[in-house]
């Protein structure tokens, strides 16, 4: 015999009165375990994704806008993918696809799904589509698809020179087969768990269309990647390989590439004894330049440019090409306002040495704005047409006119508005040969742009040393350079994948937030069974006590059955967690889709988490026994042996036990002579009992029903100390309010609303208030001995206090899910309020857009209008603010994975800041300034050292020490130029921030540039509840310097008046087609974010709906248990008259009191406590829906308590008084 | 030569009870008792005279207002809760008008509860023998493994009987042994009370309203006005 038998023992025989805490039990723990499994499942369908987007591919290498040899990712047994935007369209037109992501690949691709598809490769004129795309063409095997993918353009379509014309080229194609996720349909380098659109097409055929034969910009790998060289002997072990993976990757791209894979070419010149570095992307990368003159001191630095026009005086001649270089082609001494120029021009404009000449030219960076700017040179001297000045070479093949046989048949990026002053036979001639020549230092500054300053340098070397020396130089240069300097660089995608879904929102978490109060309301309902059970027992407890355990013994026995029942409650709950979690599921992938994006949602169920979930929930159960324990076995063996179950018996009116009633001889007996039934029927709400005889309070009655003060308490226990207790629960209470009301102010002045610990913090300690006022209400109203006018009515309200503690649970539980029902109710977002204004989730734009080809053109401009054919009429009053897209993890709540990079954005802060367009929540505070936030990303470096840096340049900071700008920085007028500096500010929405990114302000988030070059973004700001979600939003002048080759603009937001919204998007989206502009009203993509937000909310409810069911639940129970304990008594009233109707009165006016009391407590807390976020934005309470809400509640907590009322007082009550 | 020292002793020893309209209600005033070791004593007197009050002071269920009460030489008017508690496992037995043996325990497990509270693991498995054997003595040896329920009253009370005695106290308590038994049974009872006293050595206190029972006990004493006085006849 031990302590565990004797409480397996107890556990068995009071089975049946352990149903209950089993059941309460069972529910906690379901939901607890549930709520973790849910966090599984989102976890593991995540890593489901993660691992079906990526097949078998371990590494990738994605270089975007660069491109690199297949056969470098063939030699590294790689997968070569030309990855590039497109279109798709239907044949009938009738369905269209936008931001597909077009792939080409060959039969290696396949081989790294993880179910190898039906077919090798993808024969020619074919596509085989991902299911997202051939549901969103409703297409099938055997239809015809128009395919319109961005061509690959050597040079950006940033560059004021580029040709504009096709950018972009269509294919018909024929669908040859739809590839699900097992077959890398999924296939995509973005953690997102929502479908690309992917188009499968051959490799070749889509280098030939893109113009880049024999070019890849996307390689995926195995974790097998060979050294192609034989001459690399590196021997290891497998296993070494697989953790090394990585550094064998970089090792290998470095053994394996070549200058063409940086897309550099070191060719000999025809028509001198030189090498020249030169690259088809016209501007050699600056790492290009500093190796080729770290490798040889003595190469030479060529720049060459199109001059729009060369003017001497009324002469003038268009479209020359100008050479900016250092010697021998210009005098070593050339001043910067000097020019050389060639014997032609000089004879064409009549120049002579000292002349002037003006020189007009395209800003390279302005893009297809084609900004005019010209500059002043006086003459130096003029040589003769021959080399090394008549060197056509000099020229870079500027696309669309290196090869043209006309200056009038240039497809360039610009119209020729000087077509006139063309000189035809100089280019028949001498093509590109430059007319004029200036220094390095000249040219350098007025066509230096962000793709470099240098078009070509040449190595001088004697004619017969080229040949040797070519490949002398050409292996230098490699090992000057490294891959990464051209963003050649092997990603472990998949780690990066499973880290994005392992990090990304808990949904476990989230889980038991939202099931919080059903646990609670377990709890409370598992604490109140168990102490019923217990008070049951009370002789068995004064048994124990007597035969020499102590209290604390018999605590630890009655603690030990409790931690049976958990661990059996928990046990049953993991069964109904995975019922739970699978209709959460259910749910999250039906109803509250809009939460999670998609309906792929799995079951999954770790065993450490099933482990921990049920260790978890045996901990909470057996500390809610604890708590419930705590107090028990502290009465006197000898009243517990007596039979004194009862928690306290007080002086309240008329409802004495039978026991006390045996116990203290005539008290209740001399209420039995009463003459005749008392007549309390119809009126009986608002009668006093002494009313039958008519002659108002029956002093008789009254004398029996109120027992003195004191009388039947219980022994030893202290009328002051009931008095202090009220006391010290009534200064708690105050103690409470004033710390709520002190949050809540901190929290107004701060307007930091949002916060949602202030929130929880406020309400519950008004929560906590409204318990501990209700005690002491409840204790109060024990004391008060207002028998004169006693009614049925308050007869039974307080008879609420004769078992306190029970009351006071019963109201705690009805009071938390009121709480939680009106409070939550009252944050749901309204995409729709003040969308047209500037400080709102809108930003007032009424347009969001979405391009799949950049757009370089100024949407804004009559020119850019022009080009696009935009109707000038609808266009009225519309204006856009573009943004540049370097494509990333979406960070908002949409995607459920950990951002790991997220989008990033460059935008001119200008136009946002004119507009005020936003509401910011908050800004790092080292910057908080009350002139616009947007500012703030004009700031170039917001690295540790930069406020020191700011002061010394001289701005003053206010008194306050919030103000940092004197009247804001009109430009980037200090610190270092724009892509130098290592931190820069970064704006983002609250949501993504806090969620996506799971960062604060302040935080960084690292990024690496085109070039390999690590940045950090410091989160300056955050927006409140914004359309821009998901993004990470630069300065436009930062995105440009660190990601040169993302050329154009491809997210907009757009300005139009409300009423045309609809007109200007139907007008915009036809005129940009060939773009896949996709333009979304601003209020939808707002409610596609708040629906989140809301569903969440939604899910908070009803979770929080079933936790008030189970407390009415408990609210029935509390009825019975109160009801059985009380027959005896009942029946006593039955005995002198009373009717049953009467009795059930009384017992429902009790516990309606309780009801009502807990409804009232919840409600007023919540009321108080979203006062905050109503004043910061928040949308109006749902007076209807929170109403209609709280009514149910009402209504079905008083139907428990009929129900509970009627099945307690059923039979013959009076048979209770016979068995006493 | 000395007189041995008394088991039990209680000197003026007073206890009231609040609650009163005009005050504390008295129920025992200054009462004095003093029981020797093995010696058998019956406490009548009317009800609601304080006999069970009585018994709770003795059983250290209980404390007095004022007064002593020794134990054994052992002063248990001092002693904290759980002195107390050890005291009552030890030293002292209970039985009880209602018997309240444990329903979930079998008739064994019933006797064997008392030694769950010392933590005392080796006097354990000694007390299970003591347990068969004294089940054996009081015939019960075939109904070790019932439970409380499948017992008659008799049955149930000797069980009492036993569990009061598995500690080997000094002193047992029986507050109305017999009250709920038939004449025959308690008459039964009342000798395996006597009995056992005599081979155990086991000093006995009965607050009994049954003058047969009262008859049978060494020394009959009656509580009347707060005071222990002889009992008529005695």
């Amino acid at each position: 015999m031990t302590l565990w038998t004797l409480a397996l023992r107890s556990l068995r025989f009071h089975a049946r009165a352990h149903l209950g805490v089993l059941l309460g039990a069972t529910v906690g723990a379901a939901v607890l375990i549930g709520a973790l499994l849910v966090g599984d499942s989102v976890r593991g369908s995540l890593r489901d994704m993660a691992l079906a987007r990526l097949g078998k591919v371990e590494a990738a290498m994605a270089t975007g806008d660069r491109l690199f040899r297949t056969e470098l990712a063939t030699n590294l047994n790689a997968a070569p993918v030309l990855a590039l935007p497109g279109t798709v369209n239907s044949a009938d037109s009738s369905r269209r696809a936008n931001r597909v992501h077009v792939l080409g690949v060959d039969e290696s691709f396949w081989k790294l799904a993880t179910k190898a598809p039906p077919f090798a490769t993808v024969p020619p004129d074919s596509v085989v589509l991902n299911q997202a795309l051939a549901d969103q063409l409703a297409a099938k095997p055997g239809d015809e698809v128009l395919l319109r993918v961005s061509k690959v353009s050597a040079l950006s379509q940033d560059v004021a020179l580029t040709t504009r014309d096709g950018q972009s080229v269509a294919v018909r194609l024929r669908v040859y087969a739809v590839v699900g996720k097992e077959q890398l349909g999924r296939f995509s380098l973005q953690a997102n768990q929502i479908a690309p659109f992917n188009a499968f097409v051959p490799l070749g055929l889509l280098q030939a269309k893109a113009d880049a034969v024999g070019k890849a910009n996307l390689s995926a790998t195995l974790n097998t990647l060979l050294f192609p060289s034989r001459e690399v002997d590196i021997s290891f072990s497998a296993e070494w390989a697989t953790e090394n993976f990585m550094a064998i990757a970089d090792a290998g791209l470095r053994h394996s590439w070549q200058l063409a894979d940086a897309q550099l070419e070191l060719r000999p010149l025809t028509n001198s004894a030189a090498l020249e570095l030169r690259t088809d992307r016209i501007f050699l990368d600056p790492p290009a330049v500093r190796a080729a003159l770290a490798v040889d001191t003595n190469a030479q630095p060529i720049l060459t440019y199109l001059a729009t026009l060369l003017r001497a005086g009324t002469n003038a001649t268009a479209y020359p090409m100008v050479t900016a270089a250092g010697a021998p082609l210009v005098p070593a001494d050339l001043r910067d306002d000097e020019v050389v120029i060639n014997q032609w021009l000089a004879d064409q404009l009549q120049l002579k040495p000292g002349g002037e000449l003006e020189m007009s030219y395209f800003l390279p960076d302005s893009g297809a704005a084609l900004t005019e700017a010209t500059n002043r040179f006086r003459v130096h001297s003029i040589v003769p047409m021959q080399m090394p000045w008549a060197d056509r070479t000099l020229m870079p093949d500027f696309p669309g006119i290196a090869k043209a046989e006309r200056i009038g048949d240039w497809d360039a990026g610009f119209p020729m508005k000087h077509s006139k002053l063309v000189d035809d036979p100089y280019w028949k001639q001498w093509r590109g040969t430059p007319k004029a020549f200036v220094s390095l230092s000249a040219g350098r500054k007025m066509w230096g742009n962000r793709f470099g300053d240098t078009t070509a340098i040449r190595f001088p070397m004697p004619q017969s040393e080229i040949g040797n020396r070519k490949s002398e130089i050409e292996k230098a240069l490699l090992t000057a350079l490294k891959p990464t300097d051209f963003g050649l660089v092997f990603q472990p995608v998949r780690e990066q994948a499973l880290k994005a879904s392992r990090e990304g929102q808990d949904f476990g978490g989230l889980f038991i937030g939202f099931s919080f109060f059903l646990i609670i309301a377990a709890c409370v309902l598992v604490s109140l069974l168990f102490q019923f059970g217990i008070e049951q027992r009370a002789t068995e407890v004064g048994t124990l006590l007597a035969l020499g355990f102590t209290p604390k013994q018999v605590r630890r026995l009655f603690l030990l059955e409790g931690a049976g029942l958990s661990l059996l409650g928990s046990l049953l709950g993991a069964a109904g967690g995975v019922w739970y979690a699978r209709a959460m599921l259910h749910a999250l992938s039906t109803v509250w889709r809009d939460a999670v994006g998609t309906s792929d949602l799995n079951f999954h169920a770790e065993p450490a988490t099933l482990a921990g979930g049920i260790v978890g929930s045996v901990l909470v159960a057996v500390f809610t026994l604890w708590l419930a324990l705590r107090k028990q076995a502290r009465r006197p063996a000898r009243e517990l042996l007596a039979g004194g179950g009862e928690e306290v018996i007080s002086n309240q009116c008329s409802v004495i036990s039978v026991q006390s009633a045996k116990g203290s001889g005539g008290g209740v007996m001399a209420v039995l002579p009463h003459p005749g039934p008392l007549p309390l029927g119809e009126g009986m709400a608002t009668g006093t009992l002494g009313e039958p005889n008519g002659s108002g309070s029956d002093p008789a009655l009254a004398k029996v029903l109120p027992l003195p003060a004191g009388e039947g308490r219980g022994e030893g226990e202290k009328p002051r100390g009931r008095q202090g207790q009220r006391n010290t629960m009534a200064w708690t209470g105050v103690g409470c309010l004033l710390a709520a009301l002190a949050l809540i102010g901190w929290a107004w002045a701060k307007n930091d609303s949002a916060a949602a610990g202030i929130f929880f913090g406020a309400g519950a300690l008004l929560l906590g208030a409204a318990m501990a006022f209700t005690s002491a209400f409840l204790s109060k109203l024990e004391r008060s001995e207002a028998a004169a006018n006693l009614t049925l009515t308050s007869l039974g309200i307080r008879n609420a206090t004769r078992r306190r503690r029970r009351s006071l649970a019963t109201v705690a539980m009805l009071a938390c899910g009121s709480f939680l029902i009106v409070s939550i109710g009252a944050f749901r977002l309204d995409e729709h309020a003040d969308a047209t204004k500037r400080a709102s989730g809108t930003g007032g734009f009424a347009l969001l857009g979405e391009s799949t080809l950049p757009v370089v053109q100024d949407l804004n401009s009559p020119a850019g209008r022009e080009f696009f054919n935009l109707d000038a009429k609808a266009m009225t009053n519309v204006s856009v603010v573009p943004f540049r897209v370097r494509d990333g993890d979406d960070a908002s709540c949409l995607n459920l994975n950990r951002a790991q990079k997220p989008r990033l954005l460059g935008v001119q802060w200008r136009p946002m800041d004119q507009r005020t367009a936003f509401r910011f929540a908050g800004v790092w505070k080292p910057l908080k300034n009350n002139s616009g936030d947007w500012m703030l990303l004009s700031l170039s470096d917001v690295g540790d050292g930069f406020l020191q840096t700011m002061q010394e340049a001289g701005l003053r900071r206010a008194s306050g020490g919030s103000e940092i700008f004197e009247s804001g920085p009109s430009s980037k007028s200090f610190g270092p130029p724009p892509g130098t500096a290592v931190v820069i500010p970064g704006v983002a929405d609250e949501a993504s921030i806090l969620w996506a990114l799971g960062k604060k302000l302040g935080d960084t988030v690292d990024f690496t540039d085109e070039r390999g070059k690590p940045f950090k973004v410091r989160l300056v700001a955050a927006l409140a509840g914004s359309v821009l979600q998901g993004n990470l939003i630069i300065a436009e002048d930062e995105f440009t310097a660190r990601y040169p080759g993302e050329a154009g603009y491809r997210f907009f937001l757009v300005d139009a008046p409300p009423e045309r919204a609809a007109e200007v998007s139907a007008t915009l989206t036809k005129a940009l087609r060939d773009f896949g502009l996709e333009l979304t009203p601003t209020t939808r993509r707002l409610a596609q974010f708040n629906a989140v937000q809301n569903t969440y909310l939604g899910t908070f409810q009803v979770l929080g709906g079933l936790g008030l069911l189970l407390g009415s639940a408990g609210l029935g129970v509390v009825v019975l248990r109160n009801v059985l304990e009380r027959r005896g008594e009942l029946a006593l009233l039955l005995a002198v008259g009373f009717r049953a109707k009467a009795l059930r009165w009384l017992v429902l006016s009790e516990h309606a009191g309780l009801l009502l009391l807990g409804l009232g407590a919840g409600v007023v807390a919540a009321a108080v406590a979203v006062l905050p976020a109503l004043r910061s934005g928040g949308d109006a309470l749902p007076l209807a829906s929170l109403g209609l809400t709280l009514a149910g509640v009402l209504v079905s907590g008083l139907v428990f308590t009929l129900l509970a009322t009627t099945w307690s007082l059923r039979g013959k009550l009076l048979d209770a008084l016979r068995s006493q | 030569m000395s007189a041995p020292a008394p088991l039990l002793r209680l000197a003026n020893v007073t206890k009231r009870y609040p609650g009163a309209a005009d005050g504390d209600l008295p129920v025992l005033r200054g009462l004095s008792l003093e029981v020797a070791r093995g010696e058998t004593v019956a406490i009548v007197g009317p009800s609601g005279c304080g006999k069970s009050t009585l018994l709770n002071l003795i059983g250290t269920l209980d404390l007095p207002d004022s007064g002593e009460l020794i134990l054994d030489g052992q002063r248990l008017d001092t002693h904290d809760e759980l002195a107390l508690a050890a005291t009552r496992n030890r030293q002292i037995g209970f039985i009880f008008q209602s018997h309240h043996l444990l329903p979930q325990c079998t008739v064994l497990e019933n006797v064997l509860v008392p030694t769950l509270a010392s933590g005392d693991t080796a006097s354990r498995a000694q007390a299970m023998d003591r347990a068969k054997q004294l089940l054996t003595r009081v015939g019960l040896a075939e109904r070790m493994n019932y439970r409380p329920g499948q017992l008659s009253g008799g049955e149930r009370q000797r069980c009492a009987v036993v569990r009061a005695l598995i500690n080997q106290p000094k002193l047992l308590l029986a507050d109305e042994p017999t009250g709920a038994l038939d004449r025959a049974t308690a008459d039964s009872l009342a000798a395996l009370l006597l009995d056992l006293n005599r081979e155990q050595g086991t000093a006995l206190i009965v607050v009994t309203h049954a003058p047969e029972l009262a008859k049978r006990m060494g020394r009959v004493l009656e509580l009347r006005d707060g005071q222990l006085v002889a009992a008529h006849g005695n």
